[in-house]
């Protein structure tokens, strides 16, 4: 039994850690992952033997550095599947365990965000953070030309790194404008190596750049190949003439959502900030939950970003004691919320979406069908979700809960906290049978009576 | 200068591919120029896309098992299937 | 809402909504009350299994006449005739079986009992180790998530007014009928059925009832999509494992095991002390199982009385108010037990008996 689990190694979930350790609590991480970092610190896969140090390489090391010589004891390549608690008691199930632990800290980081359209589902269409994991983890680049499309600051990283690793970048389609960039400016300035790196980034691509636009289909046979772009007006609607660019690979996103199925299976109440990349769970400013014993930090709170994360981490860990210190995050807050502000989706995106685009990629349910369903009755996210599957398959919902309210959000006129979300359920991940169950030794089922006749 | 472990091969749908020995089996066929690893349901063609675990499209079968290509490590001789379903 | 209904209807699950349907033919005029979304209670989270072989021998003549009204809904539903096993792997378990499935055969169910090698040639993938088998050729399914599209369907082709996201928290009784309160907002109606499923309880005590029900909570869980290794419903000589493969290749498997919480709480959660051997079983009886991941695990619940019987007849002395619920295959007979229920309220007399609500509470009373 620990007095502290962390769920999710990145720089919220360490930081949590390590100030849970130095407060003198006996603390256990756990992550998915072969080692700590997160998705921003991802650390190289084995198969990079030596490299040139960059930003990541430094940070991502100095964390684990810092974790290996505290305390706190980890546990790498797990998976937690369910989470709950019995009386004070948090039992955290992974493979074939259960760990306990008397608070628990959720540290598990966002996916993207990424806005269906035609052709979205081509091999070679990959998330913007998708292929950060690629650069990371294997210095690799996606493709020999590149279309790099979405919004938010990503989009200029990743076009940096595909050049740097060797790549070439067809173009930059960013939906945000100049001016959206220029909004930003004021409280970049906060961050002034950011702001310079960021400059030089933008400064470097900027004929790339095409401002204001978007894909409004992606095409190839059995992957990408052209990429169809158009103008969008304010609201984020296209317009005008297409044109097409060619590619053998597209990095696309429309910035992070928070990753809350941890905290909603845990039980804590969420609620939903447009600023904050959509649903999340309600907190004090320590990240204090619903529940009693259950703190949350890092962009699964709500997406503030990197340079926020670890001080958010320091006061999850404060957060136990009722009366621990806090750290300000004020300026980084400022900074993390504008980035975000950058991707809030505007009304003219679900033009995007057409008819008969798959918007559930696991089960192929269109934009038609779901609109059928709300239009016939269905209004909650159970309720569609039953009627026509989408949300149903491996990936949880994860990609098309956002677009499937979306739609709900244009067909009813309801409000994203009145549309709600889906009931929270078990395994967070799809977990292989005999990975969650030992053998069964027959004569020890418990049967706990036969049912009647 | 980026040096990488020792090339090793494994089979994919019953082709040969070369990895470096430790990367992940997404990331050895993409750089194999193998986008296209799954079927859908819709029988669509489908690559990794979120890279992180998540989305379940890099799913492939190995041992018999679905596995997300993005994050199992290629071993020699591994061999990868495309996932079956009915 | 000014309109006095003949009849409030409250709880949208099969056993409402089937009720409903019922008595509009017969000319009343009903509305259909719901807290949430109709058919998203156990109506549409439960396992969906129509076998002859799990129901009860006194309830199989219903439970027959229910498989028929699925199978006219037909794919609307989802409904698959597959064939069923049910499969005892130890001698305790044979004997069990014999004896289970020779009653239900003597009441009406089409049951053989089959040899190794036969079910071998009926589920090739099925473990090596089975001791005895019985076999239903009526035996499958429906998909059960389709019970809300599919009666929301049917209510507005009926023009039945439905009133979702309604919280019954108060019921008033005066000299017209029943006053039906959520919050500020009110429904009047002469008469009233409760049919709230795990929370009939809980609505009956508004009417100062106080039934002898406690909740259970069963646990499904769903596979990602398989190639095929099952063909038909597989069942378990105790009761406690039913597993079938959709078209889709997707493997249903529940059992009835019990997970936590209670219906007033709010949805219930599972409990991996029960579904991990629930898993274990399953794998046990189809080794290939164990390499299918799980995709998700839930739990609905059901209103258990002490005998185990469905609970549908006139409540209390009340006048006008009457109260239907099941547990234990309600979803194979709740098409048919609800027509019996609007029949009743109709004025007519059943095809079948009902189970009066107000009965004394025998463990063994009506078997
Ligand atoms: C997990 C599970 C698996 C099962 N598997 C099978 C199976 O394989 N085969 C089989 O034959 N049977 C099965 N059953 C049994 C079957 O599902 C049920 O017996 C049947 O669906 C009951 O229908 P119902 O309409 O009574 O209840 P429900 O479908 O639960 O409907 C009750 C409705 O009442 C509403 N309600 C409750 N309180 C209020 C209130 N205060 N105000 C307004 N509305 C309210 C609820 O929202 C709900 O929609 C299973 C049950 C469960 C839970
Ligand atoms: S690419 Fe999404 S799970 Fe592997």
């Amino acid at each position: 039994m620990y007095d502290v689990i962390v769920i999710g190694a990145g720089p919220a979930g360490v930081n949590a850690a390590i100030e849970a350790d130095n407060l003198g609590y006996s603390v256990l991480i756990i992550d998915e992952q072969g080692s700590a970092g997160g998705q921003v610190w991802r650390n190289k896969s084995s198969s990079i033997i030596d490299a040139p140090k960059t930003e990541t390489s430094i940070k991502g090391n100095a964390l684990r550095d810092a974790l290996m010589s505290s305390n706190v004891s980890v546990k790498y390549e797990a998976r937690v599947w369910h989470i709950e608690k019995c009386d004070t008691i948090w039992n955290i199930h992974i493979e074939n365990d259960v760990l306990t632990s008397k608070n628990l800290i959720i540290a598990t980081g966002a996916y993207e965000r990424i806005i269906p359209i035609p052709g979205w589902t081509l091999p070679g269409v990959i998330g913007l953070a998708g292929a950060t994991a690629l650069f990371k983890e294997h210095m690799m680049v996606p493709g020999h030309k590149t279309v790099v499309a979405g919004s938010g600051p990503l989009l200029f990283y990743v076009a940096n790194e595909i050049e740097r690793l060797g790549g070439t970048v067809e173009a930059i389609v960013s939906l945000n404008s100049r001016f959206d960039w220029l909004k930003s400016l004021l409280i970049m300035i906060t961050q002034p190596i950011l702001l310079w790196q960021g400059f030089k980034w933008v400064t470097a691509f900027y004929k790339k750049t095409i401002w204001q636009s978007a894909p409004i289909k992606f095409e190839g046979a059995d992957h990408i190949e052209l990429v169809k772009i158009k103008k969008v007006d304010d609201d984020w609607k296209p317009i005008g003439k297409e044109q097409i660019l060619e590619a053998d690979s597209v990095c696309y996103g429309q910035g992070l959502i928070p990753a809350i199925e941890a905290s909603r299976l845990a039980g804590a109440e969420h609620h939903y900030d447009e600023t904050l990349g959509g649903w999340v769970p309600t907190i004090d400013d320590m990240g204090r939950t619903s529940i009693e014993g259950l703190f949350v930090c890092g962009d699964n709170a709500g997406i503030l970003g990197a340079l926020a994360a670890p001080i958010r981490g320091k006061n999850a860990a404060q957060a136990i004691n009722k009366n621990g210190v806090v750290y300000d995050i004020g300026k980084f807050e400022r900074f993390g919320k504008a980035m975000t502000a950058l991707s809030i989706p505007r009304a003219g995106l679900l033009n995007l979406i057409d008819t008969d685009t798959d918007v559930c990629r696991c089960e192929g349910v269109t934009r038609k069908e779901i609109e059928h369903e709300i239009i016939t009755g269905a209004q909650s996210p159970n309720a569609i979700k039953s009627g026509t599957r989408c949300g149903m398959g491996p990936c949880g919902g994860r990609f098309c809960a956002d677009a499937q309210a979306m739609i709900n959000e244009h067909v009813t006129g309801k409000t994203r906290e009145d549309i709600g979300l889906p009931t929270a359920r078990p395994p967070l991940r799809p977990m292989p049978m005999d990975q969650i169950t030992e053998e069964l030794n027959y004569d020890d089922l418990p049967i706990p009576g036969v049912s009647p006749l | 200068m980026i040096r990488r472990a020792a090339e090793i091969t494994f089979q994919f749908d019953g082709d040969e591919f070369t990895a470096f020995d430790g990367e992940t089996i997404s990331a050895a066929l993409l750089r194999s120029g193998q986008k296209n690893i799954r079927s859908a349901p819709t029988g669509a063609p489908r690559g990794m896309f979120c890279g992180m675990g998540v989305c379940q499209e890099c799913v492939v079968e190995v041992d018999g098992k679905k596995t997300e290509a993005c994050r199992k490590k290629v071993k020699a001789g591994l061999i990868v299937r495309k996932a079956t379903y009915v | 809402m000014t309109n006095t209904y003949d009849i409030a209807i409250i709880g949208g699950g099969i056993m409402g909504c089937g009720a409903a349907l019922r008595i509009k033919e017969g000319g009343m005029d009903p509305v259909v009350i719901d807290q949430g979304d109709i058919g998203q209670g156990a109506s549409g989270v439960n396992a969906g299994t129509l076998s002859m072989q799990i129901k009860r021998v006194k309830l199989m003549p219903y439970a027959i006449k229910g498989h028929h009204e699925w199978q006219l809904m037909g794919e609307k539903v989802g409904f698959k005739k597959t064939g069923g096993l049910t499969l005892a792997f130890n001698d305790r378990e044979a004997e069990l079986l014999q004896e289970r499935m020779t009653m239900k055969r003597d009441a009406g169910a089409d049951i053989t009992f089959v040899n190794p090698k036969k079910v071998e040639e009926i589920e090739p993938h099925l473990a090596k180790k089975i001791v005895a088998a019985s076999f239903c050729p009526d035996d499958g399914y429906a998909n059960s998530s389709l019970s809300g599209q599919y009666y929301r369907g049917r209510l507005t082709d009926e023009n039945i007014d439905t009133i979702e996201r309604f919280q019954v928290s108060e019921i008033n009784i005066n000299s017209n009928g029943y006053e039906i309160s959520s919050g500020d907002q009110v429904i009047k109606a002469t008469r009233i059925l409760i049919a709230c499923g795990g929370l009939t309880k809980h609505v009956a005590a508004m009417l100062g009832e106080d039934l002898p029900i406690r909740a259970r909570i069963n646990t499904v869980s769903v596979t990602e999509r398989a190639p095929r290794i099952m063909n038909g419903v597989i069942g378990h000589a105790t009761g406690l494992l039913t597993m079938k493969q959709k078209d889709n290749g997707t493997v249903l498997i529940g059992g009835g095991w019990q997970g936590k919480g209670t219906p007033e709480e709010g949805r219930g959660a599972i409990n991996p002390e029960t579904l991990l051997p629930n898993l274990q079983l399953a794998q046990f009886a189809v080794p290939t199982l164990s390499k299918v991941r799980v995709v998700r695990s839930w739990t609905g619940f059901e209103a258990n009385v002490p005998d185990f019987y469905p609970l549908a007849g006139r409540l209390g002395e009340k006048d006008n108010a009457y109260i239907l619920g099941c547990v234990r295959g309600g979803y194979t007979i709740g098409p048919y037990i609800s027509k019996l229920m609007g029949d009743l309220i109709l004025g007519r007399e059943p095809e079948m008996p009902l189970f009066d609500p107000n009965r004394v509470f025998n463990e063994d009373k009506l078997i």
